[in-house]
């Protein structure tokens, strides 16, 4: 099966059933992406399909021929991912950064929808979770590129 | 006063010998003074193991860290809990002194081998449908192929008198349908076989019909058509199996309903619940025949369109509700999104045959909520086809979410994408989040597996 990712087409060899993480992680090698509580429920191993945030824990890869999948390992190469990561590290965001490619992924995913999210849709699009406790630090830095007027392009 | 009693004692004697006759009375068997075999030919065994898989015997009389059928299953009685026994040919624990007949009247009647009447938690109503044939294969299998194992039955905990047993004579002759089953002539041999399946040794009505105030199956067969109109059972609701649109098998297909009950899984439904045991033990190991037999004779039985109302479509501008700016005003639209719809879809419509769609689900529709909030307190089993389990599985959110919480999401997924289910009450989830644990006292026991 054929699976495009960051913009490169790999050829691999899982089951259709797999989970994508798996064959991010354990076939292709690219372990940006997190495995966290394997159930959807955290957000660790969020990438971008289609621009639109997966759990990639649970999707199956059988539904992912001819979809566009970004994971971190690509997300600079993509202009909006790119100033996000930039606000990540002015705002010092990660510390154990476990969880922190999830939350890059979900950030990206929200400023595409809608360049200049208001406190609701910040409230309602950022769910993932993260155990050192770094949400002030999430929300100064999306806010930030709430504000940011290139956030659009 | 006199000459009244010399008529009435005698018809009172009349009548109190006569009710000792019927209670304590040993039905007759086909099989009555004919030997089993000492030596039965393995194809006879291995189709006595074959119909012991059909009928999940296992289900009951085995639990997972035990012998195969040493019993010790708890189920639940209006008066007390008793114990499934051992069904090992072992002759002190078990049933090896069983004779043919023995057997048969324990199996299709209702009566132990000491006279003693048994509860219909042994599914006796529906497994006196069995063929002789496959009475006398099932014997074979157990005597022959089962290994004996030592293991005592454990004592029920009804108190004296209610313990007592013959009253279970009046309830069996009332409910039960003596006889064996009967050929439709006015249909195909596919259709026969599905019907003998279904009625007889699957049980699927044990579950799946509705039940009277004596906990007596409210149809045994299809001239009724009450039969797999669905029902409440240990907290599981086990939908409609006739042809109702919404909350039945109106739009499977023949060939779906054969997935499901094969492989656990189809673009409708995965299975969960108590249907997981059904699957696990029993309906994956039929032969694709038998499953195309009880697909197609499923696909027989009429819906009802007066208790299923119009047929369900799906609906997309529910999804309206879950727009970024939009989900945070509708009670349980953030929660689905945040916590369920990466799993069953944004749009509800679930995954392939991986996880199963939330709009059109029987479980959000059916007027009885238990499944959905049970499956949503306490996740589901696992799901093993053919020896491998499940990659995917429905999690238990009893820890994360407050009965309010799931009141919100499961009113909100019962009515959003065409689904036209009743809301969901904080109370009754409270309710079955502690009649589901299994450390609270008044936790749920089986009816029925
Ligand atoms: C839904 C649960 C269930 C299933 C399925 C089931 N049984 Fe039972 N069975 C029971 C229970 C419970 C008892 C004990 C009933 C009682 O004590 O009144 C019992 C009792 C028996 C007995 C009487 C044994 C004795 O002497 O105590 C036999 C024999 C038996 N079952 C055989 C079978 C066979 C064979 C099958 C499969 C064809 C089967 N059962 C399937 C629940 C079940
Ligand atoms: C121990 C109880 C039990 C028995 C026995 C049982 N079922 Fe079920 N069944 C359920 C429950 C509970 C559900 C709902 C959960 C689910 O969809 O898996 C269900 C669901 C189903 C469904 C899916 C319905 C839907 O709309 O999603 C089918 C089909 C089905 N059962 C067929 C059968 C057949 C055929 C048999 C007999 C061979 C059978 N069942 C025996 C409890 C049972
Ligand atoms: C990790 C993935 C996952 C998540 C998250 C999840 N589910 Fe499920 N759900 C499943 C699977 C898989 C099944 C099918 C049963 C099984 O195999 O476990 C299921 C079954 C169900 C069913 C029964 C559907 C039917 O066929 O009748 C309902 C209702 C349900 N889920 C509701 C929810 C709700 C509400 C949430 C969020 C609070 C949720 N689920 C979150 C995976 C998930």
């Amino acid at each position: 099966m054929k699976l495009t990712i960051n913009g490169i087409t790999h050829q691999v060899e899982a089951e259709p059933d797999t989970p994508l993480l798996w064959v991010l992680r354990d076939e292709l090698g690219m372990t940006g992406t997190k495995y966290g509580c394997g159930i959807a429920q955290c957000g660790a191993c969020s990438v971008m399909v289609d621009d639109i945030v997966t759990r990639a824990c649970v999707t199956p890869i059988e539904s992912l021929e001819n979809r566009r999948i970004t994971t971190i390992e690509g997300i600079e190469n993509d202009p909006v991912g790119k100033r996000v990561v930039a606000a990540w590290v002015k705002h010092q965001v990660p510390q154990c950064g476990y969880c922190q490619s999830g939350q890059v992924m979900a950030a990206t995913a929200l400023l595409k929808e809608t360049p200049h999210p208001g406190d609701d849709e910040i409230a309602a699009a950022m769910v993932n979770l993260c155990r050192c406790g770094t949400y002030n630090a999430i929300s100064a830095a999306i806010h930030d590129l709430a504000g940011d007027e290139r956030t659009g392009q | 006063m006199r000459k009244l009693l010399s008529v009435l004692l005698p018809v009172i004697v009349l009548a109190a010998a006569g009710v000792t006759w019927f209670a304590t009375r040993v039905p007759s068997s086909p099989f009555d003074g004919v030997a089993g075999s000492q030596a039965p030919s393995p194809e006879l065994i291995q189709r006595g193991e074959y119909i012991a898989r059909l009928a999940d015997c296992v289900g009951c009389h085995g639990s997972p860290d035990q012998p195969p059928f040493t019993g010790g299953l708890e189920m639940a009685t209006p008066v007390g809990s008793i114990f499934a026994t051992n069904i090992t040919p072992d002759k002190e624990t078990g049933i090896g002194n069983y004779s043919l007949a023995d057997f048969d009247r324990a199996v299709r009647h209702d009566v132990a081998r000491d006279g003693h009447h048994l509860y219909p938690a042994m599914p006796y109503p529906s497994y006196a449908k069995l063929s002789d044939d496959d009475v006398r294969a099932l014997y074979a299998y157990f005597m022959h192929g089962v290994k004996p194992a030592r293991h005592a039955n454990k004592a029920s905990d009804i108190p004296w008198p209610l313990s007592i047993r013959w009253p279970l004579a009046f309830w069996s002759a009332l409910f039960m349908d003596h006889g064996s089953h009967h050929e439709q002539p006015s249909e195909n041999a596919v259709w026969n076989r599905g019907a003998y399946l279904v009625q007889g040794p699957g049980h699927c009505g044990a579950c799946h019909t509705p039940r009277g105030l004596a906990f007596n199956e409210r149809a045994l067969d299809d001239s009724n058509p009450l039969f797999l109109s669905g029902a409440l059972l240990d907290g599981w609701y086990a939908p409609s199996l006739r042809g109702d649109p919404n909350r039945g098998l109106g739009r499977w297909s023949e060939d779906e309903l054969h997935q499901f009950l094969k492989t656990g899984r189809n673009r409708h439904a995965v299975v969960f619940g108590s249907m997981t045991d059904a699957f696990n033990n029993s309906t994956q190991f039929m032969t694709d025949e038998d499953l195309r037999a009880i697909a197609h004779y499923l696909k027989s039985l009429p819906g009802d369109p007066r208790r299923d109302g119009p047929a369900w479509h799906y609906d997309p501008k529910s999804n309206d509700t879950l727009a970024l700016n939009a989900r945070l005003k509708t009670p349980g639209a953030q929660t689905f999104l945040a916590k369920c719809s990466f799993c069953h879809g944004a749009d509800g419509r679930g995954q392939g045959q991986w996880f199963p769609p939330l709009a059109g689900a029987a479980s959000l529709m059916a007027r009885e909520n238990a499944s959905s909030i049970n499956v949503t307190l306490n996740g589901s089993k696992r799901v093993v086809a053919d020896g491998i389990p499940d990659a995917y599985r429905m999690p238990p959110f009893r820890e994360q979410l407050s009965d309010r919480q799931i009141a919100d999401v499961l009113s909100f997924a019962r009515s959003s994408w065409g689904n036209n289910g009743e809301p969901v009450k904080p109370e009754e989830v409270k309710h079955l989040r502690e009649s589901t644990d299994p450390a609270n006292s008044s936790v749920i026991i089986l009816h029925m597996r």
